[in-house]
This record gives C-alpha cells, structure tokens and sequence, in this order.
C-alpha cells in the first residue's frame, strides 16, 4: 500500500514539475501581465516575484553570452532589446545606441524597404530566413542573415520579432570570390576561342566574297565578249544578293557575339584606374602639348567595375580630347579628369577639355557607332564606350554646354563591402 | 585511248559550299569550259571515268573525305587521272605544299584573282592533254612493237643502241643478209623510214616504261 503511494506521489510530482516548468515558460513571455496578476496574492508573489527573477537572470545569462545577435523588434522597427553580441555586431558602445531606437539606423537604404516587408511578414505569424546589408554604427558595411519568428501574447497575437542574426560578410564574400573566379575562367576561355573565332570567321566570310567575286567576273567576262544579254544576268546578280545577305549575315552574328561578352566586374579603385591611363596617355598628351590635371577626391569608396574597360573608356575620353584640341588648333590645351562622390552608392568621373566643344547639331549623333567628326576617325569609341558603361549599369553622357571645352561624365556603383576592399588593398603593402 | 584525248576537257569543282561552287562554275563556262560540280570528295570518286580529260579544282577543307585524302585514293585507284588543282584558304598553304609534294598540279589560295584561277586551270589542262597524249603514244608503240617476233624484237633493240648489221650479224650469229631481211621487217611493222624514226621509238619505249 506505502508502496502505490509512493510510486502514486512520485507520478504526482511529475506532473507537478512538468507543470511548474511549463507555468515557468508561460510566465515568462508573460511577464508584465503576471506581475499585474500577483499583486492580489502578495506571498505568492514574492514566492514567484523570486523564481521569476531568477529564471529571468538565468534566460539573460543565456543571450547574454550567447555568440550570435538576439534582438526582439516592434512592429514599427524599434529595437526592444539586444544582447551584448548584437551590440558588438552593430558597433554600439551601449544599449542605449541601439535600444528604443528604430532598427533602420543601421541598414543600408537599399534594404530598407525589403526589410520592413519582412518584418510585416513576421507579425504577420511567418517564420523567415533573410539577408541583409547593414551600415554599422561606425559606418562598417556588413552582410547579415537573421532567423526570424514572432512572439505571440496568450491570445496569439504578436507583440515581437525575435530576430537571431549572424555576420555573413566573409561568407559572402568568399562566394563573390568564386563567381568571379568562374568569370575569370569564362573570360580566359572566351580569349581562347576569340583567336579561332577570328580564322573561323575569315573562312566564313571568305566564301560568299569568293562567290561574289566569282560571279560578277564572269558577269563581265560574258559582257566583254558581248555574248550575254541583260536578261541573263538576272540569275548570276540574284545569286551575287544572296551572298552579300549571307555575309552580312554572318556579321550580325559576330556582332551579337560580341555584345554577349560581360564586363568582369570586381571592387576597383577608379583613382588608381585614372592614374593608370595617365600614365599611359602621357606620351600622347605631352606630345601634342596638352596639360593634363588630375583632381581625385580621395576616400572615395571602391566601385563595381572591370577596370581594363574603364581605362579604355577613359582613354577614349583623354583620346578624343586630344584629337579635338589638335585638330582645332586650340591654343590653351588643358584636360581635367575628376573623381567625386555622386549621388548615394555612385562615384562620378567627369573628362573635361578645352577644344571647341560639341557641336549642337551633332551632339545628339555622337554615341552613334561609325559616326565621327575626325577626319581619321572610324568613329567606335564613343559607341564602343557607351556600350561599356551601360555594360557596368551606369551612363556616359556629354554635359550640357557650359563656356567651351566639352565635358564627358560617367558614375559607376560603389562596390557594397568597401573596408574588405580596404583590407585587401594594405595586404599588397 | 586515243579517243579520250579528243573529247572535251572537263574541269571538276569539288567544293561542299554550293554558292561557291555555282559562282566557280559561272566564271569558268565565261571562259567555254565544260564544267562539274560536287559537293564531296565521295560523290566525285563514285562517277569519276578516268578517261575524261580536263583538271580538278579541289577545296582543300572539303568535310568528309578530305582534299588531301581523295588525292591519295585517285592515286591508288587509276593509273592516271586529272591534275588537281587545290583551293586553299588563308593559313593552308603548308596543306598545299604537301598536296604538291604528293602530285598535285598546283594550287590557288582565296582570294584569288579570276585571271589567276583560269591560267591555272588552261595550263593544267593543256598539261592533261599531253600526258595523255604521252600515255596514248606509248600505248601505241607498244602495241606496235608486240608485233614484232622474238628474233625481230632482237633485232630492233641492238640497231637502236646503233650497232651495224655486221655486229649485229656477228652477236646473233646470223648472216648479214637474214639481218637485213629482219631489220626490213621492223622498220615495216613499226611504220619507221629511217634508223632516227627506230631509235626515237626505242627511246619512248624507254622513257615511258619505268
């Protein structure tokens, strides 16, 4: 009999624990309202006031020297509360940095508006996996991916978003490092076969001017010895359409071909790029007598680019002002290419000369491809250098008029991960 | 044979790229040569009589059996066949020295000039004619010499190394006058006037049979 009761308690206790610690949990997301509850019963209440403080610094010792960022969040984005990780994690110096304060501040403009509709989603009672970049407190750019889920009150409805959140920078990085090296392979493959392409394409094209050749010398043979009438020469000048189609067929597949070539886009600094076709141009320039000045803003961040196409494009530029200036024999020979911060994620070249200027009656031609206003022009480097710039996502424009001289500018983004760059760049010192 | 000789040269475009081939053909008929096409090195071995005259244009990059290889399978199948003259692209030319070292007649590099091509194309058939009309006159005087009897044949082949019918007589151990009975003979049969005529055709004979 003491037996069963025995083995009865213990099942009773069981259930007791297993009900204390369920209590413990509901308690605790419940906080505030059980604190209001147990003011009725006041020794109760110092009883679970007790183990509730307890459980509470036993939860905070637990986020607190948790590795990863654990925050909860507001409907609206206010950071409720964050533990000493996420405080690292966004370069705070204090809760009072972060907390109260919307959870905006430190992500980047581009992500905002991603992020808020993540968030609706998560009080909307989904869980959700999602990345993001983030502008530290300091200013650092940092690539992060947080598990999110919603708090719910006993009701169901959710009150929180807690969001765990790691760094990701590195990781991503390293992805962007093999996408670029596969570019890389991509591009030494497609330099390969540019070599084979070329005999191919002379094989290729050879055969219908082989053919036309052909058929109109023995057009003109016929006629010389006067045996041929008009109406014969029909067929023979029908066949020589054929083949003229047939190359310009060709050509269009190369020039599709070619437009299908990607730029290799990776973080460059557009100083170092602008000094670099300096140096280049500089037997030119000195040459032809024309001064060239450089102002490069410096801290500019690292754009998104492949650098040997953007020193053609800016070469086109120094090129073509150069040509413009000797050819009107502009007596003050002065090029300034400038580097400054553009509009928000975007760094601005601008190539300015002292020649005559764009005319306005062509100024709407001069991105044509085969137009050109030199007389040894063949009248590609514009067109070639819009193409690479709208290539990158950017613009070459002209600037409009200003007193002589003609302006060229283009932007380029600014690469997301600017101190990696920094970093990479002190590891060749 | 020597009714091939007569019949009119035919030059022979091997070309896979049809445009090509018809604006070839158009340029050689200006010139009133019989022209036909092929677009592969096969269909050409497949008709191919031997005893038509004329030349051959090839394309060296023809797919399939190659330029290169339709040379050495004339070579193997006919005794003779017409001199090819190669078409090469840009870059092939070492393909076309090698066509040369292994007999063909010459070649032409793209582009060409249209007068170039058709000198090329005279001479090779000219050059046809003449070894056909070699290959037809050692035929001939084979032919003529095989009538001749064993002891003729004796005789022909010591007068043509110019030995006297005395010497003649005295090697065969013959009389003077069955030697001059012979010799009347071949000089009979092999329809010679003289003893030039008689060393001429030994001498063909010779050159003509390797």
């Amino acid at each position: 009999m003491t037996h069963e009761i025995f083995l009865l308690s213990i099942v009773v206790l069981g259930w007791v624990v297993t009900m204390v610690v369920v209590a413990f949990m509901v308690l605790l997301l419940k906080h505030r309202e059980l604190q209001q509850s147990i003011q009725a019963d006041e020794i109760t209440q110092r009883k679970i006031t007790k183990r509730l403080q307890e459980s509470e610094m036993r939860l905070k010792a637990i986020i607190e020297s948790e590795p990863e960022c654990v925050k909860l969040q507001a409907r609206d984005g206010t950071v409720l509360e964050i533990n000493p990780a996420g405080l690292r994690l966004l370069d705070a110096g204090s809760p009072g940095e972060i907390v109260g304060k919307p959870i905006y501040t430190v992500v980047a403009p581009d992500f905002v508006a991603c992020y808020k509709e993540n968030l609706q989603r998560v009080f909307a009672g989904e869980s959700l996996v999602y990345e993001f970049k983030s502008i530290t407190l300091k200013g650092r750019v940092r690539w992060m991916e947080t598990h999110a889920v919603p708090l719910r009150h006993e009701g169901g409805d959710v009150y929180a978003l807690l969001g765990i959140t790691r760094d990701i920078t590195e990781h991503k990085w390293a992805m962007d490092q093999a996408r670029q090296h596969q570019l890389e392979l991509a591009r030494v493959a497609r330099l390969s076969t540019m070599g084979e392409m070329a005999t191919g394409l002379a094989h290729e094209l050879n055969q219908p001017l082989a053919a036309i050749a052909n058929f109109t010398r023995g057009c003109i043979r016929r006629l010389r010895s006067g045996e041929m009438t008009p109406a014969e020469l029909i067929e023979p000048l029908e066949e020589v359409c054929e083949q003229a189609e047939r190359a310009g067929e060709i050509m269009r597949h190369v020039r599709d071909f070619v437009r299908k070539s990607e730029p290799r886009i990776v973080p460059a600094n557009i100083n170092q790029i602008i000094r670099s076709v300096d140096k280049f141009i500089e037997l030119e320039t000195r040459q032809e007598g024309v001064q060239v000045t450089l102002i490069l803003s410096d801290d500019l961040p690292q754009v998104k680019a492949d650098a040997i196409m953007i020193e053609q494009v800016v070469c086109n530029l120094v090129r073509n002002a150069v040509e413009a200036m000797v050819e009107s024999k502009s007596s003050l020979r002065h090029i300034t290419i400038t580097t400054k911060q553009g509009e928000s994620d975007y760094v601005l070249v601008e190539v300015s000369d002292t020649g005559p200027g764009i005319n306005r009656l062509v100024a709407g031609r001069i991105f044509d491809q085969f137009f050109t206003t030199k007389s040894e022009g063949v009248g590609m480097g514009l067109s070639i250098s819009r193409s690479i710039m709208e290539s990158h996502g950017g613009k070459l424009q002209v600037l409009p008029q200003s007193e002589g001289g003609a302006t060229f500018t283009f932007s380029l983004r600014t690469h997301a991960v600017e101190y990696i760059g920094a970093e990479r760049r002190a590891s060749y010192h | 044979m020597s009714t091939s000789v007569m019949s009119e040269p035919t030059v022979f475009i091997i070309d896979d790229d049809p445009a090509v081939a018809r604006s070839l053909r158009w340029l050689i008929e200006a010139v009133k040569l019989k022209v036909e096409l092929f677009t592969s090195a096969q269909t050409f071995l497949d008709t191919y009589e031997e005893t038509t005259p004329g030349c051959m244009l090839l394309d060296v990059r023809i797919p399939g059996l190659s330029g290169l290889e339709l040379q050495e399978q004339l070579a193997k199948r006919y005794a003779y066949h017409v001199p090819i003259i190669f078409v090469t692209g840009h870059g092939d030319v070492k393909m076309a020295v090698r066509a040369i070292q292994v007999g063909a007649f010459d070649f032409v590099e793209k582009p060409f000039r249209d007068q170039e091509l058709l000198d090329k194309i005279q001479r090779a058939i000219i050059f046809d004619a003449e070894q056909r009309g070699k290959v037809a006159k050692q035929v001939e005087i084979t032919e003529l010499i095989s009538t001749l009897s064993p002891r003729e044949r004796e005789v022909f082949d010591l007068v043509a190394e110019g030995m006297s019918n005395k010497a003649i007589a005295y090697t065969l151990e013959l009389s003077s006058k069955t030697v001059e009975a012979h010799r009347a003979k071949v000089m009979e049969k092999l329809h010679a006037k003289s003893l030039a005529d008689l060393v001429k055709l030994s001498m063909q004979l010779r050159v003509n049979t390797p």
